[in-house]
C-alpha cells in the first residue's frame, strides 16, 4: 500500500514538471532578470541604485506613477461600488435573468485591451458616431474626450466593472435572507442592515476585489496604449516604452520602474490588508 | 377577550394557495403550536404576523391593535428562525444588543438589560463569542436571548429547534418552556414533530392544507383527533376505513362510522383466547415483528392482511411473543374512536 502511494505520488510530482518549467521559463527567470538588470547601469553592467533614483525623482516618471496610481484607485473606487450595487441587484433577479446578466459580465470581461479601446474610438472619439450623434442633438454635454484624462477613466471604469461583479458577485450570496428579516423584527431599517450587518459581513470580499481592480488598472497596458501614446503620461507606458523602445531601449531604468510598479502593488495589498485586520477588530 | 387575534387570513403566492381563511385566537401568556406537515403553511402564517409577508384576505390584531398592515419593525414581534439567523460579524453580546441599540437606549441601560439576559439564557462567561464559536444549541439561545430583550408581544418561534440533534433538542425545549412560562410570554412556536408539539405546548393547531384541522390541548389532540388526518399525523395511531375491515376476523364492529382510529397502547394483547370482553372489538392475527423502544415493545399484528400496531410496557411476561406467534386483540370499545374522513 505505501509503496504504492508512494509511486502515485511520484507520478504526480512527474506532471507537475511540465507546470514547473513553464514558471520558472515564463515568471521567475525573467523576474530574476528584470530585478539584476533594475540595478545596472544603462547597458547591462556594474552595479548601481541610479535607476530607481531616477525612477523615484524625474518628473517624468513621477508624473507617470501618480497618474497612474490616481487612475487605478479612482477606477477601482467607482468600479467596485457600481458592482456591489449591481451584483445585489443580480441577486433579486429570477435565475434566468441573472444568469443572463453574468453572461453579459463574463463577456464584457474578455472585451477589453485594443478592441476595448477602438470600440471607444468608433463611438466616443472625435469623429465617433455617439460624439456626432449628441453634438447633432445638442447634447453636447454629453461629449468628452475621449483621450484626456476623464476619457481615460471612463474607459478603465468600463473595464472594471464588469470583473468586479464576478468577483463580488459570488460572496452577496452569503448575505442571508433571515438577517435582513432579523433585523427589521428588531427595528433596523435598510440603510442600518447594511451599515451594521451588511458591508461588514462583505468587507472582506470587497477589499480583495478592490485590490484586485487595482492591481488591473495599474497593469493594463493596451487600452492605454491604444488610446493615449503621447498625451498621457502612464507607468505601464513608460515601461512599455524602454522596454520595446523603438529608438533608445532603456531596459534597466524600464526594469526599475517595473519594480516599482510591483512595490505599489505590494504596498497597497499590504494596506488593503492592516485596514481589513483593523475593521474587524473594530467590530 | 384574547390577546392575538387571526381572522380569516388567506394567502396565495400565485396560483398557490398557501392559507385559507385561518382564523385562530390566543390568549396572553398562552403557548401555542401550529403543527402540520412540511408545506402546509405554518411559516406564512407565522411569517404574516411577524409582517414579513403580507396577506391578501383578513386581518391580524395583537393586544387590541390591528397590526395588519404594520411594517416588521413596528410591530414589535419577535421572531427566531430554524437557521438561527445571528449577525455574523457580531459576538452573542452586540447580537443580543442590537434591537435595543436599534431602539436608541443608553449603552448603560442596554448593559444591565442584556447582562440579565445572558444569565438567563445561561451563557455568562461567552458574551464575547462570535456565532461560529458557539454550538448550535448556544447559538439558538443567543437568537432567543436577541428577541427577548426587545419584550415583545409575541414571540414567534419557526421551527427553532429542527436544526439541533435529538438530546439538545429535548433539553432547549424544556428551557424555551419554562423562560416562557417565567417571563408569561405568549409564543406561536411552529413544528412538524408531534412530540414536539404535544410535550411544550398550552395548545396545538394541527394545519392541513393551508387551513386549521383540529385545536386543542395536547391531550384532547393525543386521545381524540377529529379527522384521519389528525389520527395519522399524530403518533402511531392506528386508522382504518370500514371497508378495510369487511371480511377480516373482527368482530363487534360499531354500526356507525367510516373510519377508525385505535391508540396502539389501547389495546390488549392475549394469547390464551378467554371471553370476548363485553361490548369490545376482538380481532384474531399473528405478530410479525417485534421492537424495543425503551420501556414499550412494539407488535407489528397482521390480521388477515391488515397491519396491526400494538404497544405495551415491557415486563408483562409478553417478550416471549416472537414473529409468528398467533394472539389476540382486544379494544375497549370507548378506544375505538370514529373519526371524520379526510380527503
Ligand atoms: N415566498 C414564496 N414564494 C412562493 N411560494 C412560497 C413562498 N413561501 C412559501 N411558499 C409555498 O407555500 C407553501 C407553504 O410554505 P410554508 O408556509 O413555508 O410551509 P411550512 O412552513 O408549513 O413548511 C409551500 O408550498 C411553499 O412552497
Ligand atoms: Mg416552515
Amino acid at each position: 500500500m505505501a509503496g504504492r502511494s508512494t509511486s502515485q505520488h511520484k507520478i504526480r510530482l512527474l506532471l507537475l514538471i511540465p507546470f514547473l518549467l513553464w514558471l520558472f521559463a515564463f515568471l521567475l527567470l525573467p523576474a530574476i532578470m528584470m530585478v539584476i538588470s533594475s540595478f545596472q547601469n544603462e547597458g547591462g553592467q556594474g552595479f548601481t541604485l541610479g535607476q530607481y533614483v531616477k525612477g523615484l525623482t524625474h518628473p517624468l516618471y513621477t508624473t507617470a506613477i501618480k497618474n497612474s496610481v490616481i487612475l487605478s484607485l479612482v477606477s477601482a473606487l467607482v468600479g467596485i461600488t457600481v458592482a456591489v450595487i449591481g451584483a445585489y441587484s443580480f441577486t433579486t433577479f429570477s435565475a434566468k435573468m441573472r444568469d443572463r446578466m453574468l453572461n453579459i459580465s463574463n463577456i464584457m470581461t474578455n472585451f477589453a485591451g485594443v478592441p476595448l479601446a477602438f470600440g471607444f474610438m468608433i463611438l466616443f472619439g472625435i469623429n465617433g458616431m455617439l460624439t456626432l450623434l449628441f453634438k447633432k442633438l445638442g447634447l453636447s454635454f454629453l461629449v468628452f474626450d475621449l483621450y484626456s484624462w476623464t476619457g481615460l477613466a471612463w474607459v478603465y471604469i468600463y473595464f472594471q466593472i464588469p470583473v468586479a461583479i464576478l468577483l463580488i458577485y459570488p460572496s452577496l450570496y452569503a448575505i442571508k435572507q433571515e438577517w435582513k428579516e432579523s433585523a427589521a423584527l428588531l427595528g433596523a431599517n435598510t440603510w442600518q442592515f447594511w451599515q451594521r450587518i451588511g458591508v461588514p459581513v462583505l468587507l472582506p470580499a470587497i477589499a480583495g476585489t478592490f485590490s484586485v481592480l487595482f492591481a488591473n488598472a495599474m497593469g493594463a497596458y493596451a487600452t492605454a496604449y491604444a488610446l493615449v501614446t503621447q498625451n498621457f503620461n502612464l507607468l505601464p507606458i513608460q515601461i512599455g516604452g524602454m522596454v520595446a523602445g523603438d529608438v533608445f531601449p532603456r531596459v534597466e531604468l524600464g526594469s526599475a520602474l517595473a519594480i516599482i510598479l510591483f512595490l505599489i502593488l505590494a504596498i497597497a495589498l499590504f494596506i488593503n490588508e492592516k485596514m481589513l485586520r483593523l475593521a474587524r477588530k473594530g467590530q | 377577550m384574547s390577546f392575538v387575534h387571526i381572522r380569516n387570513v388567506s394567502k396565495s403566492f400565485q396560483d398557490n394557495k398557501v392559507l385559507n381563511q385561518v382564523s385562530l385566537s390566543i390568549e396572553k401568556g398562552e403557548f401555542v403550536t401550529l403543527l402540520g406537515p412540511s408545506g402546509c403553511g405554518k411559516s406564512t402564517l407565522l411569517r404574516s404576523v411577524a409582517g414579513l409577508n403580507d396577506i391578501d384576505e383578513g386581518s391580524i390584531s395583537v393586544g387590541g391593535m390591528d397590526i395588519t398592515h404594520l411594517p416588521p419593525k413596528k410591530r414589535n414581534v419577535g421572531m427566531v428562525f430554524q437557521s438561527y439567523a445571528l449577525f455574523p460579524n457580531m459576538n452573542v453580546y452586540d447580537n443580543i444588543a442590537f434591537g435595543l441599540k436599534m431602539d436608541g437606549l443608553s449603552k448603560l441601560d442596554i448593559r444591565s438589560i442584556v447582562d440579565d439576559m445572558i444569565s438567563l439564557i445561561d451563557l455568562k462567561g461567552k458574551e464575547d463569542r462570535y456565532p461560529n464559536q458557539l454550538s448550535g444549541g448556544q447559538q439558538q439561545r443567543v437568537a432567543l436571548a436577541r428577541s427577548l430583550v426587545k419584550k415583545p408581544t409575541v414571540l414567534l418561534l419557526d421551527e427553532p429547534l429542527s436544526a439541533l440533534d435529538a438530546k439538545i433538542r429535548r433539553s432547549l425545549r424544556n428551557e424555551i418552556r419554562l423562560i416562557q412560562q417565567r417571563l408569561k410570554m405568549t409564543t406561536i412556536f411552529v413544528t412538524h414533530d408531534q412530540e414536539e408539539a404535544l410535550t411544550i405546548s398550552d395548545r396545538i393547531f394541527v394545519m392541513n392544507q393551508g387551513e386549521i384541522e383540529q385545536v386543542g390541548s395536547p391531550n384532547d389532540i393525543y386521545t381524540a383527533p377529529a379527522s384521519e388526518y389528525v389520527a395519522r399525523f399524530i403518533g402511531n395511531y392506528n386508522v382504518w376505513s370500514r371497508q378495510q375491515l369487511q371480511g377480516l376476523p373482527v368482530r363487534g364492529v360499531p354500526e356507525q362510522g367510516d373510519v377508525f382510529a385505535v391508540r396502539p397502547e389501547a389495546i390488549r394483547m392475549e394469547t390464551g383466547y378467554g371471553d370476548e370482553i363485553e361490548g369490545g372489538i376482538v380481532a384474531d392475527g399473528k405478530v410479525t415483528m417485534v421492537s424495543i423502544l425503551g420501556n414499550i415493545l412494539r407488535f407489528e399484528v397482521d390480521v388477515s392482511g391488515l397491519p396491526v400496531t400494538v404497544d405495551m410496557l415491557s415486563g408483562q411476561s409478553i417478550e416471549h411473543l416472537g414473529s409468528g406467534t398467533p394472539v389476540r386483540l382486544v379494544i375497549p370499545r370507548d378506544e375505538w374512536k370514529s373519526i371524520r374522513k379526510s380527503s
